[in-house]
């Protein structure tokens, strides 16, 4: 009876003992790096390309760059607009994370998600003769000249025309702000629906 | 006629009583013998429910019900003796000669010398280290009103607790307005290994499964280690008592807000040598509404599994446990806001910004986490030595969270945390009149990023080592306790991580300290008593509140490293700060707290008043709106500032009749940053509540009942800083710069009052609650939640919980 009592007990060490061995395996201070990751969603720079409808060489280009992304490094708008008057130019982007070597176009993706994204637009009332006046910040429905449709035809903005007067404008304001709308893009989502991608204002002369 | 037989029983049954012992039925087998009985205050001669009841070298026990009722069945022999101990009552003893089914009530005199527990294996040595500081318990029927409650606000019902949340689902537990890592979640003898930082990760604890509840108010670090500065909360769950007859419990619930069910299964049986739990659950709420709209997104699903097993031979004792929790938890929709524009209009709004039907749904933002817990446990118990305890655990955490972004099918945090513990505790044999507890402790943990989540890592890889060492004596002179403790941790850090520009980063450090308590209880005289205790506890700063980089959820955040300041003043955030260069030191709090109880006739008065000072204090706060690619950005920072929290629990217990009683609490804090004399951030506000218990015992058809009323009022936080709109940063109104007073996005919400009522049945096997939260449908939003920028609380709850007892342990004959 003793000897069974005994054994008992060793059974119990044996089963303490590998109770530390079950839970210490593999366990040893290990020294691994989180992996490398493909930056998805800052942005660092943004670039707007205004192409004269008839003159492909004629391009103004406006730059905007927060260089150290997510940091608190400020904003910097490197660029003013320079157009001339009585032209239709397009405006396209280029839009990178340029934290990454090479730079991570998010231009492509948000083409590829255009049904969750649109840009808005807001400028000095009149500098354009087309679309005509302050742009659609504060009403969606006022008039742009979207090139672009989603699957579900709702306009998108990564490409659209302008049309300036003879006119000039001097120190004007022009704003596009890129808007991501999972869900929420619908044809009378407004510029305050979904979050930010990036909003920038730049100064704009039309002369 | 049928009330005068059972007064008549009644009668018969205390006659009995008094004759103790009792002749028994003469019994010829062996382990069929049992006892029950009630247990009773003896002043007002009400049942006592929650107190641990055990037969004296049977290693065998229970808890009362609510009516105070025990059965413990399967005892080996005729004559038992069974041992009380109760919360606020002296200790007793009993001894029965009974076969089956014979009543025997134990009468209790209430007692101020709290929770001085007698023979309750395996209980005595966690209360050890503590005596001396004021805590509460809870028990499983409270805890049962309603199952699918976070376990932060199933506690926040007792004075001086309160929580911090992040919406209904991710709530944290708050002790004199200390959260986070300052409160110690142990859970079932282990510290609960879990992304604990920020106030968006909660313990992924089931109270469903949880058996009891200590709170502990004072800083308990000696006994549990860094990280109780401010208090803990211990989780038991399953006591797997032996010879205890099989018995399983059913149980099965609906709410009303969020349309949400849960249901459960426990159960258990206990042999001769060995004894085994079970149990389960599942719950499901979908969108929570408030008074006038549906809190999209602000549903949860969760999934638990329990078991646990037993083996006892003499001086041995080993148990093994393993739980699993599986959480998928939803958080507001409208709480994500990617620029200062959309944040002032979340801000601003009345409303929350996106509403949409009710739905089961859950979408982004989410946590989707998985919770592996296993331990085993075995201690010798030896008259010569004492009792000696080993226990190994291991946790596995795996948490995914879900943003709004544009890739959010891809988690943007995915981490996994694997924790290890192995405690060897000494709990000596009275010495020279001393008490103690000896332990030694290893702990580590090993933190690490999952890739695919297309971000720069929130929180980087590390591994943590602590090794530690305490020691605890009590000396116990007539009525009066003294008790000391010391503790030594040595911890080690390594961390690796990735900039922004995917370079690495990489850090070792390592803390030593030094943790001592002090405590003294004393009997004033028959009808009061006072306690007090003096605790020192240390925290190593977190991994977030030195790392974290970038935005997650609405924040743009900085841990203590991220950031500094330039020749200019300057903030920068271009490198990361080598702990070495930086001035970052651990926390170091200084917790008095004291406890004076006065009862006298039917009232009972308890003030618990305590000063904490911490030093390097660390703390999240609005810093600025900086200027980025999406618009301007509210940014937060992590800040170290010593404080001091100054404050008081009061409570007024009063029995009206033989069965209505009621209870007024109070809880007052006031806290500063006494570095730069201002207020702090996110502390709770005054509140005051009463809490009316009207318990009829048999009613009706109904073998027990009890209607509890509770009217509770929580007012302004008076003392919070300052507001500074988003839009007055964004539009340059205001400048803050380092030196800037602190200031919040928004004012602290009004005060608000709130009606609960909650009954409780019982009938026969079947017992349950129907309660309703928020009778009046109030519309309020909580100073502590952090979804007060974006929507109100939610509103009326109508809850039904039932549950169906199988098997052994039902009451009556």
């Amino acid at each position: 009876m003793n000897t069974f009592f005994k054994l008992r007990n060793y059974a119990l060490i044996a089963l303490m003992a590998s109770s530390v061995v079950l839970t210490s395996c593999g366990d040893d201070d290990d020294d691994d790096v989180p992996e490398p990751v493909n930056e998805v969603e800052v942005i660092t720079d943004v670039k707007l390309i205004f192409t004269n409808s008839n003159d492909a060489s004629d391009v103004v280009e406006a730059r905007a760059q927060d260089p150290d992304g997510q940091g608190v490094q400020e904003l910097a708008i490197l660029d003013t607009i320079n157009l001339d008057t009585s032209k239709t130019y397009i405006l396209t982007y280029e839009i990178f994370n340029n934290l990454e070597t090479p730079g991570e176009d998010i231009g492509a993706e948000i083409l590829a998600e255009d049904d969750e994204h649109q840009i808005f637009f807001s400028f000095t009332d009149g500098a354009f003769s087309s679309p005509t006046g302050n742009g659609n910040f504060d009403n969606a429905a006022d008039p742009i000249n979207y090139n672009d449709l989603d699957d579900n035809n709702i306009e998108v903005g990564l490409n659209t025309t302008w049309t300036t007067p003879s006119t000039m404008t001097a120190n004007g304001s022009f704003r596009a702000r890129l808007q991501h709308q999972p869900g929420v893009k619908t044809a009378t989502s407004t510029v305050n629906t979904g979050d930010t991608d990036f909003d920038l204002e730049f100064v704009i002369n039309i002369q | 006629m049928i009330f005068r037989r059972s007064v008549k029983r009644l009668m018969f049954l205390s006659f009995l009583m008094l004759l103790s012992p009792i002749v028994g039925l003469s019994q010829s087998d062996s382990c069929n013998y049992s006892v029950r009985g009630t247990v009773l205050d003896v002043k007002t001669k009400k049942p006592i429910p929650y107190v641990n009841v055990v037969v004296r070298g049977a290693n065998r026990g229970t808890v009362t019900d609510i009516n105070g009722a025990y059965v413990i069945e399967g005892l080996c022999s005729k004559v038992n003796t069974v041992d009380v101990s109760g919360f606020g009552y002296s200790d007793s003893s009993s001894t029965s000669n009974t076969s089956q089914g014979e009543t025997q009530n134990i009468y209790l005199e209430q007692k101020a010398l709290k929770l001085k527990t007698v023979n309750v294996t395996g209980k005595l040595e966690k209360k050890k280290g503590t005596e001396t500081i004021s805590q509460i318990q809870m028990g499983q029927a409270e805890l049962s009103i309603d199952p699918t409650r976070t376990l932060a606000s199933a506690i926040s019902e007792q004075q001086g607790v309160s929580f911090t949340s992040m919406g209904s689902n991710v709530q944290l537990p708050v002790i004199h307005g200390l959260y986070g890592n300052r409160v110690l979640v142990l859970n079932n003898g282990m510290k609960h290994g879990f992304q604990n930082w920020g106030t968006d990760h909660a313990p992924e604890v089931d109270i469903a499964s949880a058996s009891r509840i200590t709170i502990l108010k004072g800083a308990a670090g000696v006994r549990f280690g860094p990280e109780a500065l401010g208090g803990a909360v211990i989780v038991e769950s399953d006591p797997l008592n032996l010879r205890n007859p099989f018995n399983a419990q059913v149980g099965a619930g609906y709410q009303t807000n969020g349309r949400g069910y849960n249901s459960s299964l426990k159960l258990g049986q206990g042999f001769k040598k060995w004894s085994y739990f079970v149990n389960g659950s599942f719950t499901k709420i979908g969108d929570r509404e408030t008074p006038d709209y549906v809190l999209t997104n602000s549903g949860k699903e969760e999934n638990t599994f329990g078991a646990g097993l037993r083996f006892y031979s003499g001086n041995w004792d080993a148990k093994v446990y393993y739980s699993y929790v599986n959480q998928n938890l939803a958080l507001l929709r409208s709480s994500i806001a990617h620029s200062g524009t959309a944040l002032t209009q979340a801000i601003n709004s009345e409303e929350p910004v996106i509403i949409r039907p009710f739905s089961y749904d859950i979408a982004e933002p989410n946590q989707l986490v998985q919770h592996h817990f296993a331990k085993a446990e075995v201690s010798w118990k030896n008259d010569k030595v004492g009792k000696l305890t080993m226990r190994a655990g291991r946790q596995i955490n795996g948490r995914q969270e879900f943003d709004v972004r544009r890739n959010s099918e891809l988690p943007i945090i995915d981490l996994e945390l694997s924790t290890t513990d192995y405690q060897l505790d000494w709990k000596h044999k009275p010495w020279m009149g001393l008490d103690g507890l000896i332990g030694v402790q290893y702990f580590y943990q090993d933190n690490n990023n999952n890739p695919g989540t297309g971000t720069t890592p929130f929180i980087p890889n590390y591994n943590t080592d602590r090794y530690s060492a305490f020691l605890i004596e009590s000396k116990t002179f007539g009525k009066n306790i003294i008790e000391a403790g010391v503790r030594m941790d040595f911890e080690i850090n390594s961390v690796r991580g990735r900039e922004v520009n995917q370079s690495i980063f990489r850090d070792e450090y390592d803390f030593a300290n030094i943790t001592t308590t002090v405590g003294y209880v004393r009997e004033l005289s028959e009808k009061s008593s006072f306690r007090t205790n003096i605790g020192t506890a240390w925290r190593t700063p977190n991994m977030a509140e030195l790392f974290s980089f970038g935005q997650h959820g609405f924040k743009t955040q900085f841990g203590l490293l991220r950031y500094y300041f330039n020749e200019e003043g300057e903030v920068r955030t271009d490198r990361v700060v080598p702990i070495a260069e930086s001035e970052i030191e651990p926390e170091v709090g200084y917790k008095f707290i004291n406890e004076l109880e006065h009862k006298s006739g039917r009232n009972r008065h308890t003030l618990t008043a305590y000063s904490h000072y911490i030093e390097n204090f660390i703390f999240n706060r609005p810093y600025a709106v900086i200027s980025t690619i999406r618009g301007p950005m509210p940014v937060f920072i992590y800040d170290q500032a010593d404080a001091l929290f100054i404050g008081f629990d009061y409570s007024w217990n009063r029995s009206w009749t033989e069965s209505i009683s009621g209870t007024l609490g109070i809880s007052y804090l006031w806290s500063t940053n006494m570095s730069k004399n201002e207020p702090l951030i996110n502390q709770p506000p005054i509140s005051a509540d009463y809490r009316l218990t009207w318990n009829q015992g048999e009613f009706w058809w109904f073998t027990a009942s009890k209607f509890t009323v509770k009217p509770r009022y929580t007012f302004q936080q008076f003392n919070a800083p300052r507001e500074v709109p988003p839009e007055d940063l964004i539009d340059g109104t205001e400048i803050i710069t380092n030196d800037s007073e602190i200031f919040d996005f928004k004012a602290a919400p009004d005060g608000y009052f709130l009606l609960d009522l909650t009954w409780q049945f019982e009938l026969n096997r079947l017992s349950g609650s129907l309660s309703v939260n928020n009778l009046l449908n109030a519309r309020y939003r909580d100073y502590l939640n952090e979804m007060r920028y974006f929507a109100n609380e939610p509103g009326r709850n109508i809850m039904l919980n039932l549950r169906y007892r199988i098997g052994a342990n039902q009451k009556g004959s």
